[in-house]
Formats: structure tokens, sequence, C-alpha cells
């Protein structure tokens, strides 16, 4: 019975570890699903803006626009009297500071955006027509059902003549949501209904294009060289290891090195995408090595001297046979790389791309912010509004990554398929 | 024959079977040319049946020997030596058979030769089956103890066989000269004679078979011939 | 067969190869003659494979490889410092145990060794190339209606032609072949020996071989390595029917090695 008790025992253990497996991989996408159910949540809300139906009058004398109606003259025209005359329509008062009240109804880029339909609809020039107007960030987070009305008004943001007001406006359907376009195109803001990931979204895009300009060529370089050209000896032996630390050097340090270096002595100009490229490209660099150099290194011996044997010198051998092969690997472990270096935070801090900065930056020279500084950025404020903006900046960190990972995993297969 | 053994245990095996077979043929084949020549002087036509049932045994070891042959070819692909060894097995074999069905015939000859044969031709033929007795006897002997030298005597001593079969030969031709009507029984011994020579030419061919199995070559020059028959 | 004195095409002179403190050649004397095939037989790690690897200078690959004594081709020296390895592999091909063809089409795979070299630089030219290579390789008709698909997805026997087609697209003189059928099945060994057999009368051939069999069948000169030394060099027919040293024998019929 003994040989029949062991191998029931080694089913046993099987099915225990198949079943601590499952167990495993269960709870991490339990975590993975309460992660992501928990941000969305949060995060879903930040992607549509609440907007206040109110009819305009565009009285041309009120603009002070005299002659001709062009685009320049309305550009040119005085917007702030029409904008208040028209906002405090909704409830004529007297007193200043309902007045006041009902203005802060809404968000404070009403004149902006009163002049910009405008410009859109020159026609409606001595009309009236009805402009959607974006909401304060209280009014914001009220429809969206974010503040309890339950409170006393002491302890609430809207008070309790705008809370009328409020329901007033939602029974003549004049409350309504729309696409907030504005979370893309516009950059930070103090307040929360105008804030946009749209310029920290352009600095790290410069960010990480000036990363990957400046680590791929040099990685792929020194793996080559390290890996196929360099002599065995101590010296390359230490090189090799230090680059397997560099690799594990927290993040920070490299801004500090940023931050010594190319701001301190160098004077290069804080805030840019340029000196986070830099300083995130040495971070990047040896996370792009370490794979390339594992690639070159499984490449089959039998290639090489297949190549040799037909007369390649060892430098074609290496780039017409070796390199090739071993791209999938290297690109894989570049994506990677820059997937990474998307989502630092620490040393972007340090090399200071934490500017509030308004302006969509044009150029890698423009002081900007980057996405997850932008969260970091974000996270601090205590408006109630900006808590849906870093839930959905988070989002679309992650979708990035993400996305970037699915290419690194299509190149990799495409390689692999054409080589193989 | 084989000093560092065979890596492959059964490969040794069997090329020590096909040493061991032969051998037994050998034997067999020796003691049925004793007992023909023995039967043959002393015109003992009891013994005939015997001699001639015997020839099987002989025959059927040759077809064992041959069918193993064909598996180590087929199995082994042996080289160098092993190579010379199987190929020198199978013609050594042959030429025993070939030495068993001569003493074969020689038996069947007793029965229809007259008792009372001249002693002088009695005489010659037992010089001759001694001599070609002997010298299968060494080639075997030579075979044993892988002696290329024994092997290059037996196949040099062939002219003495000749010799003696000239020698035989010309008793009879005598006697029958001077009494014709002895015609039958004549040519009766000119046959006994002239297989017991053909026993000595595939003897010689033992020889030259074992030769080439040690040395790798062929023994030299033609066979050195005794003189023809001068009448 | 006798030995053909006036065509030695390779011969190694007192050839010593060392791999770091390890020597694994000691004073090599050996004539290859020119279009004939020699056979190179021994147990493993004997120094066949080095032996032959010291005759295209594949052993400078190896840093801790070092090689003592002269190799010469057409009496001039392959180890000189003169000598541009490039150029010397163009005239000795290789084949190796495993075969190993690019991963690219079987066209690109013909094409490579050309390209590099200069040869046929026009696309007819190449076309031509690629085709007579093949044909010598008898892999032609079973591939000439696929030339775009990948040289790694024809079978085992294929492969290997591919690989010798590979060398001879660039026109060698010698060729060097190490095991070439331990990977193949009988029939794709039978088509290489087949193909030896056609090749003998163009290029010298040198073959290092495990199978005795097919050092018989396809050489006509033979040498048998033994710890990093020739025992024996003799015709095939000699060392095969009756070697002169015991210890030839010994390995051929199997009983040491």
């Amino acid at each position: 019975m003994n040989k029949e008790e062991r191998l029931k025992k080694r089913h046993n253990s099987e099915k225990r570890f198949k079943f601590y497996g499952l167990l495993s991989v269960s709870l991490a996408l339990i975590f993975v699903l309460i992660l992501i159910q928990n941000i969305v949540s949060k995060g879903s809300s930040a992607f549509s803006r609440t907007t206040i139906s109110v009819d305009i009058s565009f009285d041309s004398k009120l603009l002070e626009i005299d002659g001709p109606i062009t685009k320049k003259s309305i550009e040119n025209a005085e917007f702030y009297d029409l904008s208040v005359e028209s906002l405090l329509k909704i409830y004529p008062s007297k007193d200043s500071k309902e007045e006041r009240q009902v203005l802060r109804l809404f968000s404070p880029d009403y004149e902006y955006e009163i002049k910009r339909y405008l410009i859109k609809n020159p026609d409606k020039i001595n009309q009236i027509a009805s402009v959607e107007l974006t909401s304060s960030d209280d009014v914001d987070q009220l429809n969206k059902g974010n503040f309890p009305r339950d409170l006393p008004e002491d302890r609430r943001r809207v008070s309790n003549f705008q809370l009328n007001i409020y329901d007033n406006l939602v029974e003549e359907g004049k409350i309504g949501k729309k696409f907030n376009d504005y979370f893309f195109s516009k950059g930070d803001s103090r307040d929360p209904e105008l804030a946009g990931i749209g310029g920290s979204l352009m600095g790290s895009f410069f960010t990480i294009v000036i990363c990957l300009l400046l680590s791929f060529p040099i990685a792929i370089m020194a793996s080559i060289y390290l890996e196929e050209f360099a002599p065995k000896n101590k010296i390359t032996d230490f090189i090799e290891i230090n680059i397997n630390n560099l690799a594990a050097v927290p993040s920070i340090v490299y801004g500090l090195l940023g931050l010594g270096i190319l701001l301190s002595v160098m004077d290069f100009p804080r805030s840019t995408p340029l000196v986070a490229g830099i300083t995130l490209s040495l971070m990047t660099l040896p996370r792009i090595i370490i794979p390339c150099r594992a690639s070159l290194k499984a490449v089959p011996p039998s290639i090489r001297e297949a190549a040799l044997s037909v007369g390649a010198s060892k430098f074609q051998t290496v780039f017409h046979h070796v390199v090739p092969l071993a791209m999938p690997g290297t690109l894989s472990g570049t994506i990677i790389g820059l997937a990474q270096a998307l989502g630092e935070t620490a040393p972007l801090i340090l090399i200071g791309m934490v500017a509030f900065v308004v302006d969509i930056p044009g150029t890698p020279v423009d002081p900007s912010a980057s996405l997850p500084v932008q969260v970091y950025l974000w996270s601090e404020q205590a408006e109630r509004g900006f808590v849906e903006k870093t839930s959905a900046t988070i989002m679309m960190l992650l979708g990035f990554l993400i996305v970037m990972n699915f290419i690194a995993v299509y190149l990799r297969q495409k390689f692999e398929k054409k080589w193989n | 024959m084989s000093d560092t053994g065979h890596t492959v245990k059964s490969y040794a095996e069997e090329m020590q079977s096909l040493n061991d077979d032969l051998i037994k043929m050998g034997s067999l084949t020796e003691s049925q040319l004793a007992d023909a020549m023995e039967a043959v002087i002393k015109l003992d036509k009891e013994s005939v049946d015997k001699i001639v049932q015997n020839d099987s045994k002989i025959n059927a070891l040759r077809a064992a020997i041959d069918n193993q042959i064909t598996t180590v070819l087929v199995k082994r692909a042996p080289m160098a030596v092993d190579l010379r060894i199987t190929i020198s097995t199978m013609k050594i074999s042959h030429d025993l058979e070939r030495i068993g069905d001569l003493a074969k015939s020689v038996a069947k000859k007793v029965t229809p030769l007259p008792i009372d044969l001249p002693d002088e031709l009695v005489n010659s033929l037992r010089r001759l089956g001694d001599l070609v007795q002997k010298q299968l006897k060494d080639v075997l002997d030579a075979y044993l103890n892988n002696s290329k030298d024994k092997a290059i005597e037996i196949w040099r001593k062939d002219e003495q066989v000749d010799d003696l079969t000239n020698l035989a030969m010309n008793e009879v031709a005598n006697y029958l000269q001077k009494d014709k009507k002895n015609l039958e029984m004549a040519t009766h011994l000119l046959f006994v004679t002239k297989n017991i020579e053909r026993a000595g030419d595939h003897i010689t061919n033992i020889a030259e078979s074992l030769y080439y199995l040690i040395e790798g070559e062929y023994l030299e020059g033609a066979r050195p011939k005794g003189k023809p028959i001068d009448s | 067969m006798e030995l053909k004195n006036s065509n030695i095409k390779i011969k190694s002179k007192n050839l010593n190869v060392y791999y770091g403190n390890k020597q694994a050649l000691h004073n090599i004397n050996l004539e290859i003659n020119n279009k004939e095939v020699t056979a190179l037989i021994g147990p493993s790690g004997c120094g066949k494979s080095t032996f032959i690897r010291c005759i295209n200078r594949m052993n400078d690959t190896i840093d801790i490889c070092r090689v003592d004594g002269s190799i010469e081709i057409d009496g001039k020296e392959v180890n000189d410092k003169n000598v541009d390895v490039v150029t010397l592999r163009e005239k000795i091909g290789m084949v190796f145990q495993k075969p190993n063809p690019f991963p690219k089409s079987i066209y690109d795979n013909i094409a490579y060794g050309p390209t590099i070299h200069g040869i046929g630089e026009k696309k007819d030219e190449m076309d031509k190339i690629v085709e007579t290579s093949l044909k010598k390789a008898a892999l032609w008709d079973e591939v000439k209606d696929r030339l775009n698909e990948p040289g790694t997805g024809l079978s085992g026997g294929q492969q290997q032609r591919l690989c010798i087609a590979r060398a001879l697209s660039v026109n060698p003189e010698v060729i060097l072949m190490d095991e070439p059928c331990s990977a193949l099945d009988p029939i794709a060994t039978a088509k290489i020996e087949e193909l030896i057999d056609d090749l003998k009368k163009s290029y010298t051939i040198v073959i290092v071989t495990h199978s005795m069999a097919q050092a018989v069948r396809v050489s006509q000169k033979t040498g048998f390595f033994h710890l990093g030394k020739i025992i024996e060099v003799d015709t095939t027919e000699k060392i095969f029917k009756n070697p002169a040293n015991k210890m030839t024998q010994d390995y051929i019929t199997g009983r040491f090695g």
C-alpha cells in the first residue's frame, strides 16, 4: 500500500499547489479590480462638466462694437458688462451679496466662453442666443451628487440661496452635462472645472520623446559594444556590475543629479521637458541596456558561426544577423523602460516640474508639468473637484501604460514571426 | 582472435560463435576424411552408410555459419580484422564443406571396389591420404593458433600433395597396363585419388584464407605445383 | 589508390593548439589532397573539429585559443599577419553539425555571402548565382518555386543542403564539414553523401564524422585522431581493411572509444 499512498500524496500536493496558484492569481485579480473600480468610480465623472444654459442678448452697443462686425472687432470687444448683465438676469436682485452669489454659480471663465461663442457664431450678433456656460466647480460637484445636501449651511460650499436657484434651474431644464473637452484641451488652473491635463500631457510627451531619442541609441550602441566587441576583462566586468546596479538606483537620485548638474552647473531652464527628458534618459539607459544585452546573449552562436564562415566580418555578423534577432527583446525592454519613465514623479519634482503652468507648452523648452506630477499637484488641492480630475488623470496614465505595453507585445510578436 | 574485447558484448559473442562453429565443422570434416580413408584402406563396406549420413551434419553447420555471417554483415558493418574474420570464415566453411563432400564421394567409391586390392595401389593411396589428412589437421591447428607461418608451410606443401597424387595415378596406370580387364576398378581408384587431391586443394585454399585473415594481404605468387604425369 | 603527392591543397606542419593551459592538438602534420575527400575520425574530444576550425581560422573567435605552427593552403600560410580572414573564409566554406540557415528567405540565405563580397551586384547576376548554388547542392528542384519562403521552414536534410548551397555561393575551393549528417535521417544522409561524391570533382572536402561506415563510403583518405594527436593517416581502404596501428583498429572495430 506504500506505493499507492505515496502516489496519492504526490497527486495531492500537486492539487494543493494548483489551488495555491489559482488562489494567488484570484487574489491579485481581485485587488486589481478593486483598484480599477476605485479609480474609475472617482474619475469617470471628470469626463463630463455641468453646464448652465443662459440666454444672452448680443447687443452690439453693449459690446462697444462700432462699424462692421468682423472677427477682429469681436475679439477686441468688451464682454464683461454684457456677461454680467446676462448672468444676473437669472435672478434679478438688488442685493450685491446675492449678485455675487449668483455670479459664483458660474465658472470664472464665463466672459471668455461667451466671447468664444460669438466668435464661433458671429451671426448671432444683436440676437438672443442660448449659450451653455460652464458652472462653477461647486455646482458641478453638486450636480454630480458629490456634495451631500443635508449638511448645515455653514458647512456646505453652496449656500441655501444658491441651492434654491440651482433647483429652479434644474426644473427649467437649464442644467446640463457636456463632454468635458476642457480636461484635454486646457492646462492647469486654480478652478477645478477649468483644469485640464493638456499642459501636462504635452509635457509628458516631450519628456518621453527626448528620453527615447537620448537613451535608445546610446543604450543600443553600448549594449552591442559591451556584448560583442569589448574584450572580456576586469574592466568590462566592472562596467557590467555597475550598469546592473544603476538600474536599481532609486529614481529620485537621478532627480538630484539633474538638479545638481543640469540646473545648477549647466544652467538649463527649470521645469522644462528638456531637463526632464535628459534626467529620465539617464535613468532609462540601464533599463534598456540590460534587456538588450540579454537579447544579444540569447542569439544562438550557430548564427554567428554561419555568418563568419561565409566570410562576414565581425561587424557584418553583428549588425546583419545578431542585432535583428535581438530586436524583439530589445524593443520590449525599451518600451517597458519608457513606460516606467512615463510614470516617474519624484525626480521630476526635484528638477522643478511642479510649477503651476497654465499654458500648454509648445516646445520642449517651455516650462510644464508631467502627468504623474500633475496627479501629485492636484491631489494636494482642497477642492472636491480636483479629486475626480486626479483619478481621471490616473486613468489616462494607466491607459497610456497599457497601450505602450500592448505595442511592446505586438512589436515583439511581429519581429519573432518575421525571424522565425 | 579478439584481444581488447568489443565494447558491445553481443558483437563479441557473435564473433565467438562463428569461431566455435568453424572449429566444430573442422573437426567433423577431419573425422569424415579419416573415416573415408580408413574405409578405403580396409575396404570396410559397412561403414560407408554412416559416413554418407554424417555428411549432412557438415552441411547443416555450413548453412548455420552462412546465416550468422549474413547477420553480422548487416548488423555490425565489420571493419578491419573483424571484416577479414567474417569473410575468411565464410570461405573456410565453404572449403570445409567441399572437403566433406569429397570424403563422402571417396567413401561411396568403396562399395564397388574388389576386396583383393593389390598392395602397391593401397599403399600409394594411403601415403596420399595420410599427407592430406595431416594437411587438414595442420591447417585447423594453424587456425586455432593464428599462425601465419604454419599457413605458409601448408600452402607450400600442396606441391607434395600433387607429387603423391601423380605417383598414385602412375601406379594405377601401370597396373592397368599389366591387366586390362581391371578398367572399372582402375577408374574408381583414379576418381578416389583425384578426390583426395582436390581435398588437398581446398585445404590449401583454407591456408590462403587464413593468411589473409592474419596479414590482410594475399599470398604472393602462384601456388607451387607438382610435376605433371609423364606417360 | 596512391597518395597524390603533387596535389596537396592543405598542409599542416607541427600544428599545436591550446585552449588556455590545455593543449588540444599536439604536433599535427597532415596533408589534405586537392579535389579529394579526406575524412577525420576519432573519439569525442580528440581534436578533429579543432583541427578543421584552424583551417578557416574560426578558432580566432575563441579568445583563449592559441594556435602554434603552420597551416598552408596552396603553399600560403593561413595564420600570416597579412592574411585577411574575410578573404580567407571566402575560399573556404563550412558546414556545421546542426543545420544553421539564416532566419531569412531561401534566396537571401544564398545571396548573403556574394553580397558582402561584392559578387553579383545586379539582380539577374544574383539570381543566376542562387540558382547555380542550389543546383550544385541538389536542392533547386525542391525549392525553386518558393525562394521567398524562410530557410528555417525546410526539413532538416533540406536545411543542411541549403547550408551547403550557401557555402558554395561564394565559389570556395575547400569545403569543411563538421559531422554534417549527424542530425539527419538516413535518406537525408544518403542525399548528402551523394552530393559529396559529386562535389569532390570540383572542391577539396574535409569531413569530420563519427560514422565509420560513412567515412568509408565518402572519403579517399582518412586520418585517425586520438587525444589531440594523429595516430594514423592513410588511404581509406587501408585504414578500414587493414590498419597498421592497433589503436586505430581498436577504435574502428568498437573495442574502445
